[in-house]
């Protein structure tokens, strides 16, 4: 079950065999999206069952036991000023027509910006020591992937986390409903074109 | 940062100036307000600056030291030696001013008494009344229990009144200490001693506030039905000679009735509070402090089996002289029964007291507020003043019971008054329920119930069979 | 704030009560509330309500600097801000290619193991408090300010230092540094000795955590725990040994590991990892290589090439990661933060169940979560 001698190499060879269809992602190539983790060895799936399939594959039949994290990265562009609240230019006591000190985020032309949000798991194997990240896009508008939660407790909350302020659905979760913001909130904060509504806390 | 300012502005300085001497000048734009300047934070200064000149500032900023320097080499530090100076100094002044109060205290007090009447008897006499009178009227005060009666009644009755602001006063500076900190050292002239003064009239003049769902009536009377059991419970106690309320011959079985009854009023605090949580809080105390009073009781039996009377008095007699000369003939130093009679009835004291490490109802950090949640003021004030006043009883009938309670240590300090002695046990104790209070944990509730139950009374229980069998041989 | 708080709470039967624990409580642990369902002293369910602390930094850093979100980062977990300090320098290192001088490395490391001191002096100190032990919150305070005092002298913050920058660290130390530090070594050692009498071995402090919280290995790497509680229950998985950082290898200390993963275990795992940590401090002091204290290559507005990715450390309270995305701007372009008392948390919702009210404080406290974490 557990394995010591996985090392990034093992392990890529391991996963062409058993999931051909995801792509295991060296350096980024020029012009392509720039998605390696860098310094682990990185593994992107075309859909959401394979993933699953891959989670329990790697916890059960590997021993990555740990999940350390998920998360999700919106690849829709630049993030819109109108999401916040205040001018993100935090000084100030600059005077009028001085520099500011935030120049807000342009689009970089090497840059693959998507429409897609894309989920990043990362998994440890304790014993090898050893992580391998999984990514998978889904689509921003209506986009839902498998709950870990089968696989890995710990998906809980972080699968929440992301609901809330992504908008990603996460199927077969038994509670997915909002954690972080509060209840009047509609709309998902972390997406780069979210707008801030005037809410009864903003003076 | 930018250092854009400076030439961001001369510009505009140059065109406002320029532009007066090209035309007619428009209306100018408004002056910019002049910048304040912002005061200087006064915590940068150094500790010389005159608002650190005030006495609490200058204990803070004196008295602050690394406290590793402090805890090496404590006895080079002056005012740690002053301190330890000072308070032998007190003991000391005290065992002395005991000794003569009791030598010469009487005297004096006869002394001042026949002057009273004395002048009593020349203004009588410059009003006309007879001689007779004026010294039947000196007998009457010196015999008749109408006098005296009602004055010990009020003597007891301040015991309990002074007493706690003794107690929470010392109860502060010893958790101060043991937590490496001062504790109350501003008000009052020295090391803060009128600092239970001012809290009290800080709590008189607190509002008294009441839930909208509370009992009325109930809530009202329950402070009073906690407190006045308390006082009433200091009335056979003997502070030394003659200082007694009353002398009853049931002291014991007294003392432990009226303890008793305060319960009722922790259950009618707890009700009357309307409140969830206050009346859970309540049934939880209520039932602690009758569980315990049970161990309390049958620990005490086999001091009554030595002393061979229910009398506090008695009991404190029975214990005087000595053994082989010098090991005074307290009931703590009998062979198994007086020690483990001693730690029940300690433990159960504690437990009784409310006190930590059984200090379910008053913790903060549970989640169950308490009983007395939903009292402000004066009346908050009350249930903490019984809980001073039952903690000073059940170190009182500590001494009593197991220390001789007035009778010396050693057969050679007899110049020291009784009384000196019984209060002194009795602060030692006081001084180890706060210390246990402040280094214990807490007691989940099942576990202090488990305790009880389970431990302390069938040793109790043991403790009377080994007395029995000390009687015996 | 969450809606689930109607949802998830079971038709309540009659004798059962609902009672909130939280938002504003005196167990110190910051804003969170739990619903409990209790039926006597029992709980039936209990459902964590976590958000009152969200300030949304992972969207204010999308529009901040690097050297700005420095600053962000010291308010995640503000117990340990150095950790978030250097987890956050990590990752962004790692994106630039910033190589960072030996001697800043080992006073990162020095500054880190300081901070975990004061941190898990502050959990002891807290939970003494909620066990009901008053004194040992003042005792923990006392030793915590000798290190808050250090911090002060260096950086001149005792909460939020930002000392950790990119490529080093902020400020060299000042002259007197050195010294107050050894002195600070063996004074704690010996207050370490006398924290075990007070608290760690006394009867009602075991009887009151050693008989509740159990959990076991397998069931706290299914709940994603990490830190002190995960090897409280037997895994030896820290961040220092598994993917040493910051020349952590060139250091001899142990990772305590726990029995029965109980609340005591994961406290007395705390007050050992004091120990250790008070062991790499002595060993850096010893020898602490001269050099600069900030790598080159760190411009005054950063811009990292585009990439994303994952640097972790060993927080005071667990396996603190960040996850960093760079398009090439002045600002990350997602600063997702892994926090350990997020994930800790989670498990109240299944170990709650079927405890008394008494021991929730406990469990919780035991937890050690802060919640500037857990909300970010």
């Amino acid at each position: 079950m557990t394995t010591t001698t996985l090392d990034r190499e093992a392990l890529q060879a391991k996963f062409a065999e058993k999931f051909p269809e995801a792509e295991t992602i060296g350096a980024p190539a020029e012009g392509s999206a720039p998605t390696e983790l860098k310094g682990y060895l990185t593994v992107r799936f075309p859909d959401g069952e394979r993933l699953l399939a891959a989670l329990r594959w790697l916890k059960e039949d590997l021993g990555f036991a740990y999940l350390d994290m998920i998360s999700a990265v919106d690849w829709k562009g630049p993030v819109d000023i109108d999401g916040y609240i205040r001018d993100p230019n935090p000084n100030v006591f600059l005077p009028d027509g001085a520099t500011p000190q935030v120049q807000l985020p342009v689009a970089n032309k090497t840059v693959a910006y998507r429409d897609a949000v894309e989920l990043v798991y990362l998994l440890s194997h304790l014993d090898a020591k050893i992580k391998v990240c999984l990514k998978l896009d889904v689509p921003r508008d209506g986009g839902s992937a498998p709950s870990a939660i089968g696989v890995f407790k710990s998906a809980d909350w972080q699968e929440r986390e992301i609901f809330d302020l992504f908008g990603v659905a996460f199927l077969n979760h038994p509670n997915l409903s909002k954690i972080l913001t509060p209840d009047f909130l509609k709309g998902h904060p972390l997406r780069k074109d979210y707008k801030h509504q005037k809410d009864r806390f903003d003076d | 940062m930018t250092d854009k300012p400076s030439e961001s502005d001369k510009p505009d300085e140059a065109k406002k100036e320029e532009a007066p001497a090209a035309k007619p000048a428009p209306a100018k734009p408004p002056a910019k307000p002049p910048v304040k300047e912002l005061p200087k934070p006064v915590f940068n200064e150094h500790p010389t600056h005159p608002a650190y000149q005030g006495r609490a500032s200058r204990l803070l900023h004196a008295n602050r030291m690394a406290p590793n320097r402090v805890w090496e080499d404590k006895w080079r530090l002056p005012r740690y030696r002053n301190g330890a100076i000072m308070l032998a100094g007190i003991l000391g002044g005290l065992t002395v001013g005991a000794v003569l109060i009791d030598r010469f205290g009487m005297t004096v007090w006869m002394k001042l008494w026949n002057t009273l009447f004395a002048v009593l008897g020349r203004v009588a006499a410059a009003a006309g009344a007879s001689a007779d009178s004026v010294a039947a009227a000196k007998a009457f005060a010196e015999t008749s229990p109408w006098i005296w009666s009602p004055l010990k009644v009020i003597l007891v009755l301040h015991v309990i009144l002074v007493a706690p602001i003794f107690l929470v006063w010392w109860e502060r500076k010893i958790s101060a200490h043991m937590q490496s900190r001062f504790g109350p050292m501003y008000v009052g002239w020295f090391h803060g001693v009128l600092q239970t003064v001012a809290d009290g009239i800080k709590l008189l003049l607190k509002e008294n506030i009441q839930p909208a769902s509370a009992d009325s009536w109930v809530h009202r009377l329950a402070p009073a039905v906690v407190c006045f059991p308390a006082i009433l419970a200091f009335a056979p106690v003997s502070f030394g000679g003659d200082l007694i309320a009353a002398d009853i011959d049931v002291s014991v079985v007294y003392i432990f009735a009226m303890a008793g009854i305060s319960v009722v009023g922790i259950m009618m605090a707890g009700w009357g509070s309307g409140n969830k949580y206050s009346l859970l809080g309540g049934l939880r105390s209520a039932a602690q402090l009758v569980s315990y009073e049970l161990p309390r009781g049958f620990a005490i039996m086999p001091v009554i089996m030595f002393a061979g009377s229910l009398s506090l008095v008695r009991i404190a007699d029975a214990q005087s002289g000595t053994w082989f000369g010098f090991v005074p003939r307290w009931f703590i130093f009998y062979p198994v029964v007086g020690q483990l009679s001693f730690l029940i009835f300690l433990i159960a004291s504690v437990a009784e007291t409310n006190r930590t490490p059984f200090d379910i109802p008053e913790a903060e950090s549970e989640l169950v507020a308490g009983f007395h949640t939903e009292y402000s003021g004066m009346r908050f004030s009350l249930f903490f003043l019984a809980e001073y006043a039952y903690m000073l009883l059940a170190c009182l009938l500590m001494s009593a019971f197991f220390f001789g309670g007035g009778n010396p240590p050693l057969p050679g300090l007899d110049f020291v008054p009784g009384w000196y002695w019984f209060l002194g046990k009795t602060m030692a104790l006081v001084f180890l329920f706060m210390w246990f209070r402040w280094t214990f944990p807490r007691l989940r509730v099942d576990r202090v119930m488990d305790l009880c139950w389970k431990f302390l009374l069938p040793w109790s229980f043991a403790n009377i069979a080994f007395a029995g069998l000390y009687l015996l041989f | 704030m969450t809606e689930t708080a109607a949802d998830n709470k079971p038709k309540l039967k009659s004798d059962q009560m609902f009672i909130n624990l939280g938002p504003q409580h005196p167990s110190t642990h910051g804003v969170l509330r739990i619903g409990l369902t209790i039926e006597g002293e029992i709980i039936v369910n209990a459902v964590p309500d976590v958000g009152y602390l969200h300030r949304g930094t992972e969207k204010l850093a999308e529009i901040r600097g690097y050297h700005h979100c420095v600053v962000l980062s010291d308010r995640w977990d503000y117990l340990n801000a150095m950790g978030n300090n250097m987890v956050f320098c990590m990752a962004a290192e790692k994106l630039m290619g910033v190589e960072v001088p030996e001697r800043a490395q080992q006073l990162r490391v020095l500054m880190l193991e300081l901070n975990r001191i004061a941190s898990h002096l502050l959990f002891f100190g807290t939970y003494g408090i909620d066990i009901g032990a008053f004194t040992a919150f003042l005792h923990a305070f006392r030793e915590r300010e000798m290190v808050l005092d250090l911090f002060e002298m260096v950086c001149g913050a005792r909460m939020t230092y930002n000392y950790i920058r990119l490529g080093g660290v902020m400020k060299e130390l000042p002259k007197e540094w050195l010294d107050r530090c050894r002195e600070f070594v063996p004074f704690f050692k010996k207050r370490l000795a006398e924290y075990d009498d007070l608290l760690s071995f006394n009867p009602i402090f075991l009887d009151r955590t050693k008989t509740v919280g159990a959990v076991g290995g397998k069931e706290a790497l299914a709940w994603g725990w990490s830190g002190p509680n995960l090897r409280a229950s037997g895994v030896p998985y820290d961040m220092r040994k598994f993917q040493p950082y910051s020349s952590y290898e060139k250091f001899d200390f142990e990772i305590p590991v726990g029995k029965d993963g109980s609340c005591w275990d994961r406290y007395y795992c705390r007050v050992r990892e004091m120990h250790e940590s008070l062991k790499i401090v002595e060993q850096v002091l010893g020898g602490l290589p001269e050099g600069p204290i900030l790598g080159k290559g760190v411009a005054k507005v950063p811009k990292a090439p585009p990439g994303e990715t994952y640097a972790a450390i060993e927080g005071a309270r667990g396996d603190l990661g960040i996850h960093l995305v760079s398009d090439g701007n002045m600002s990350p372009y997602r600063l997702h933060v892994k926090a350990p008392s997020f994930i800790n948390l989670q498990i109240l919702q299944e170990m709650l169940v079927g405890q008394k009210i008494s021991d929730v404080v406990a469990i919780l406290g035991s937890i050690d979560i802060v919640l500037g974490e857990v909300d970010r």
